[in-house]
C-alpha cells in the first residue's frame, strides 16, 4: 500500500482520534492520585478535618476522570490489533510484551487498589486506606512508564533485529532503556504532575473567586502554586532534553518540527535560522514564507552558535514527514509551557509577598482568573506535544524500520469510516459526560457535613432522612 | 520460523494456560455482573436497578481487569495470534467494546445523573451488558471456526478475508448461549448480594429457575453442534481418550446438580461456587480439546507465540504479579461482601 493512500490516512486518523481522546484522562489520574495521597497523608498525620474534606472532594472528580480513562483505554488495547494488525504482529515480541507488563504491573495493580480507595472509606482502617491511595498513585505512574517505554521504542528502536518480518529482541536492556525514553518518560510524568497541579489550582481558584469555602481552598491553592514554581521550569528543562534527543536520533522529525529544509545556505554556510512562523511551499522543498531569527536553531538543538542541523532536503523525499502539523503543534506546546511557567512564577511572587493566605487571597481576582485559564493549558500542551511526536515520526510506525503503510490492517475505506464515525460519536459522548459531571461536582462543592470516615469494618445499613436534595427519599449513609 | 527451545515450548504452554485462566476468571467474575445487567432490563423498580449497580460498584472494575490481563498476555506472548485474530474479529470486538465502555460509563455516572437521565442510563447499562455478552460469545464462536491467513515468505501470516466473515449460524448461536449462561450467573449473583427479605431476591429466584433449564439446553446444543461441525472436536472426544472426556462430562453434571441443590437450599455462595466449578471444568475441557491449536486450523500455540518467550519475564509475571493480583482481588470481594438492600441505590 502506498504511504499516501486514503486507507492508510484513515487508519492514522482513526488511531489519532482514539489516542487523542484517551490522553485527556490518564494524566489527571496519575497526577491527581499523587495529590490525593498528599491530602490524605496530611489528614492521617495531623487529623485536620479540612484535608479529609479536600480528599473526598477531589476524589469525586478523580473517579469521574478515572472512569472515562478506563473506558477510552480499553478501546486502545484492542485497537492496536484491530487497526494495526501487521504492526502488532511484527512488533509483538517487544511492544506487546511491554504493553502486557503495563497491563499486569500497572493496570491490574491500580484497579485493585482503586476499588478499595473509592469504596473502602469506613470499611478499612485509615492506614490501610492511605496505603491503598499510595498504591493507586504508584501504579498509575508505572503505567505511564511502560506506555512511554513502548512509544519511545517506536521512536528510537534499539536492542532488536528486524528479521523474517518480526522485531526480535536481542538486548532487552537496550530496548527498554532506549534513547528516547530517558527524557520521554520524565517529560510525560512531570506533565501529569503539572496538569494535575494546575487542575487543582484552577478548581481552588474558582471557589476562592466565588468566595465559597475560602479557608478550605486557599491552602491547597497556595501549595499547588508553590509546587508549580519547581515543576513548571523542570518541565521546560526536560522538554529541552527531549528535543536534543530528537535532534540526535530523529533528524527528519526535528527538521519537520522546525520547518527546516536546507542544512546549508546558498553561500555554503550552515543554516542556523529558526522560524517563528512559516508555511511550506507547494513543492514541499522550502518555505513559502517564514519569519526567521538566525542562530537560534543551532543554539536550541546543539547549544552552539553555528552548530549544523540536518534539513529536510537531505532526507529522501519518500521518507520526509509532514511539516505543518509538527511545526505548529510544537510551537503551541512550547508557548503553553512558557505561559504556565509565568503563571507559576506570578503565584510564587504573590506567595512570597504573603498575598495568598486565606485572608488576602480573594483580593487578587485577575491572578485567580489567570490560574483558572491555566487549568486548560496543560491539556493543550499534552495534545499538541503528542501530535508533534507522532506526526513527526511519519511515514514510519517504527522509526526507520517499518513504514506505517506496512503496519496497518487491510481494511476497506467504508469500514474505516464506519469505525471513525462510531468512535467519534462515542468518545465525544464520554467527553461531554465527563465535562458535565466534573462541572456538576465542582458547582455542588465539597460535602462538609457527613461524618468523617473512621477505622474499622463498619456494617452497612444505617438509614436516615436526607433532607437535602430529594425530600422524602431515604439517604443511605455510612454508619458513624 | 518455529525455533523454540524445549524450555520455551514448556513456557508457551504455561502462558497459554494462564491466558486461559485469565479468560476463565473474567467469565466467572464479570459474567455475574453482565448477567445482573441483563437481569436489570427486567426490573421495573428504579431503586432496585440502582441497587444492582451499587452491589457491583466496588468490584466490577477489578473483575473486568482480567479481560485486560487476557489481552495483555495475548499481545505479549502470542502477538501473531493477537494481530491476525483481532483483524478477523474487528466488528464483534468493536461492538463488545462499545458495550464495555457504555456499561462502565453508566455504572460510574448513574448516581451523578438527574432523575430523568437515570432511566436512560439504566437502559444503557442493561443493553450494553447484553451487547457485550452477545458479541463476546459470538467472537468465541467465530474463533472456533478459524480463519484464513496470508502465506508470504519471510512475513508473518496475517488475516485475509472480509470484515463480516465472523458471522455464521454457529457464532450467532454462541452469542445467544453466552447470554443464557450469564443470565444464570447474574441471577445467582443477585440472590447472593441482596438481603434475604428483599423482593428482588424472589424475582431473581424465578429468573434463576428459568435460566437454569435454558442453560442446560444451551450447553447440550453447543456440544452437539460442535461435534457435528468440528472434526477436531469429534476426533478427540471419540478418540482413544474418550473416557477422560467422559469423566469430565460426569464431573460437570455433578457440579450442576450440586449447584441446583445449593440454590434451592438458599446457600447462595455455594451455588455460585458450584456454577463456577462447572464453568471451569467446561473451559478446561474445551482447551484440552483444542490443543495444540490456539485458533483451530489456524494457529497452533507454538506458531502463534513470540520467539522471545523467556523464563525471566515469565517468572516475573507468574511468581510476582498473578498471585498478588489474585490476593487482592479476593481481599476486595471480601471487603465488599456484605449483602445490600435496595436502599443501596442511594449509596456511594
Amino acid at each position: 500500500m502506498s504511504d499516501n493512500s486514503l486507507s492508510v490516512f484513515l487508519s492514522r486518523i482513526d488511531f489519532a482520534w482514539i489516542t487523542s481522546f484517551h490522553i485527556l484522562y490518564p494524566p489527571l489520574t496519575i497526577g491527581l492520585a499523587v495529590i490525593l495521597f498528599f491530602f490524605e497523608w496530611r489528614w492521617v498525620a495531623t487529623d485536620d478535618e479540612r484535608w479529609y474534606r479536600l480528599s473526598r472532594f477531589f476524589e469525586k472528580l478523580f473517579i469521574v476522570n478515572f472512569g472515562a480513562g478506563v473506558a477510552t483505554g480499553i478501546t486502545m488495547e484492542m485497537a492496536f490489533g484491530i487497526l494495526y494488525g501487521p504492526f502488532s504482529q511484527a512488533a509483538g515480541p517487544f511492544f506487546g510484551q511491554v504493553l502486557g507488563y503495563e497491563t499486569i504491573t500497572a493496570f491490574m495493580y491500580e484497579a485493585g487498589f482503586i476499588g478499595l480507595m473509592i469504596f473502602g472509606w469506613g470499611k478499612i482502617s485509615k492506614r490501610m486506606h492511605l496505603f491503598a491511595t499510595f498504591n493507586v498513585a504508584l501504579s498509575s505512574s508505572f503505567s505511564a512508564m511502560w506506555i512511554l517505554v513502548a512509544n519511545s521504542w517506536m521512536q528510537t528502536p534499539t536492542g532488536i533485529v528486524f528479521k523474517h518480518g518480526v522485531f526480535q529482541v536481542t538486548d532487552w536492556v537496550a530496548a527498554l532503556f532506549n534513547p528516547d525514553v530517558m527524557y520521554g518518560f520524565p517529560h510525560m510524568l512531570v506533565a501529569t504532575f503539572e496538569l494535575a497541579l494546575f487542575f487543582v489550582a484552577g478548581v481552588c481558584a474558582w471557589f476562592v473567586l466565588k468566595r465559597r469555602h475560602i479557608t478550605l481552598f486557599a491552602r491547597p491553592l497556595r501549595f499547588a502554586l508553590l509546587a508549580l514554581v519547581v515543576v513548571a521550569p523542570l518541565q521546560v528543562y526536560l522538554g529541552d532534553g527531549l528535543g536534543e534527543t530528537v535532534a540526535h536520533d530523529q533528524p527528519a522529525a526535528l527538521a519537520a518540527m522546525e520547518g527546516h529544509y536546507n542544512t546549508y545556505n546558498k553561500d555554503g554556510s550552515v543554516n542556523t535560522g529558526w522560524h517563528i512562523l512559516a508555511w511550506p511551499n507547494a513543492k514541499g522543498d522550502g518555505n513559502a514564507f517564514a519569519i526567521t531569527i538566525p542562530h537560534v536553531l543551532s543554539l536550541l538543538e546543539t547549544h552552539s552558535w553555528n552548530g549544523k542541523v540536518e534539513g529536510l532536503n537531505s532526507i529522501k523525499p519518500q521518507d520526509r514527514p509532514p511539516v505543518v502539523v509538527p511545526f505548529y503543534s510544537f510551537r503551541v506546546m512550547v508557548a503553553a509551557g512558557m505561559a504556565m511557567m509565568l503563571v507559576a512564577f506570578w503565584g510564587g511572587w504573590l506567595a512570597l509577598r504573603r498575598r495568598l493566605s486565606a485572608d488576602t487571597i480573594a483580593a487578587n481576582p485577575w491572578f485567580l482568573r489567570a490560574v483558572m485559564a491555566s487549568a486548560f493549558l496543560p491539556y493543550l500542551a499534552v495534545w499538541t506535544g503528542w501530535w508533534t511526536r507522532e506526526v513527526a515520526r511519519q511515514p514510519w510506525v517504527v522509526y526507520g524500520m517499518m513504514r506505517t503503510s506496512a503496519g496497518v490492517s487491510h481494511m476497506s475505506v467504508p469500514l474505516e469510516i464506519f469505525w471513525l464515525i462510531g468512535y467519534m460519536t462515542f468518545e465525544l459522548t464520554v467527553f461531554g459526560g465527563t465535562w458535565y459531571f466534573l462541572a456538576k461536582i465542582i458547582r455542588k462543592g465539597p460535602d462538609l457535613v457527613s461524618p468523617v470516615a473512621q477505622d474499622g469494618h463498619q456494617t452497612l445499613g444505617h438509614i436516615e432522612d436526607s433532607g437535602d436534595h430529594e425530600p422524602g427519599k431515604p439517604e443511605y449513609l455510612r454508619p458513624a | 520460523m518455529n525455533a523454540l527451545t524445549q524450555t520455551q515450548h514448556l513456557l508457551t504452554i504455561v502462558w497459554w494456560m494462564s491466558l486461559g485462566l485469565s479468560i476463565l476468571l473474567y467469565i466467572i467474575l464479570d459474567g455475574a455482573d453482565l448477567g445482573a445487567g441483563v437481569f436489570s432490563l427486567f426490573v421495573s423498580d428504579e431503586d432496585e436497578r440502582g441497587a444492582i449497580m451499587s452491589a457491583m460498584a466496588g468490584t466490577w472494575d477489578a473483575n473486568e481487569t482480567w479481560l485486560i490481563v487476557a489481552g495483555g498476555v495475548l499481545f505479549g506472548t502470542f502477538p501473531f495470534v493477537y494481530g491476525s485474530l483481532f483483524s478477523y474479529l474487528m466488528v464483534p470486538l468493536a461492538l463488545a467494546l462499545w458495550g464495555i465502555i457504555t456499561r462502565a460509563v453508566s455504572l460510574e455516572f448513574r448516581h451523578l445523573a438527574e432523575k430523568r437521565y437515570q432511566r436512560f442510563s439504566d437502559y444503557a447499562f442493561g443493553i450494553s451488558s447484553l451487547a457485550t455478552t452477545f458479541f463476546g460469545g459470538m467472537a468465541v464462536g467465530a474463533t472456533l471456526h478459524g480463519f484464513p491467513l496470508t502465506h508470504v515468505p519471510n512475513q508473518v501470516p496475517t488475516y485475509v478475508g472480509g470484515a463480516l466473515r465472523f458471522i455464521s449460524p454457529f457464532s450467532i448461536w454462541t452469542g445467544i448461549a453466552a447470554v443464557i449462561a450469564v443470565s444464570l450467573a447474574g441471577g445467582l449473583f443477585i440472590r447472593a448480594r441482596f438481603e434475604p427479605e428483599e423482593d428482588i431476591r424472589k424475582h431473581a429466584a424465578r429468573w434463576t429457575n428459568y435460566a437454569f433449564y435454558a442453560a442446560i439446553g444451551a450447553v447440550a446444543i453447543t456440544i452437539g453442534w460442535s461435534v457435528i461441525i468440528f472434526p477436531w472436536v469429534s476426533g478427540k472426544w471419540f478418540g482413544p481418550y474418550f473416557w477422560v472426556y467422559g469423566i469430565g462430562f460426569l464431573a460437570v453434571l455433578f457440579a450442576i446438580v450440586k449447584m441446583r441443590a445449593a440454590s434451592n437450599a438458599e446457600r447462595d455462595i455455594a451455588a455460585i461456587l458450584w456454577l463456577n466449578a462447572a464453568i471451569a471444568l467446561m473451559a478446561t475441557g474445551m482447551m484440552w480439546t483444542m490443543y495444540p491449536w490456539m485458533v483451530p486450523d489456524t494457529w497452533t500455540i507454538y506458531a502463534g507465540a513470540t520467539p522471545q518467550v523467556s523464563i525471566i519475564t515469565f517468572t516475573l509475571a507468574m511468581a510476582g504479579f498473578f498471585p498478588v493480583m489474585l490476593m487482592y482481588n479476593w481481599y476486595q470481594i471480601w471487603v465488599f461482601r456484605a449483602r445490600v438492600s435496595k436502599l443501596a441505590a442511594y449509596g456511594h
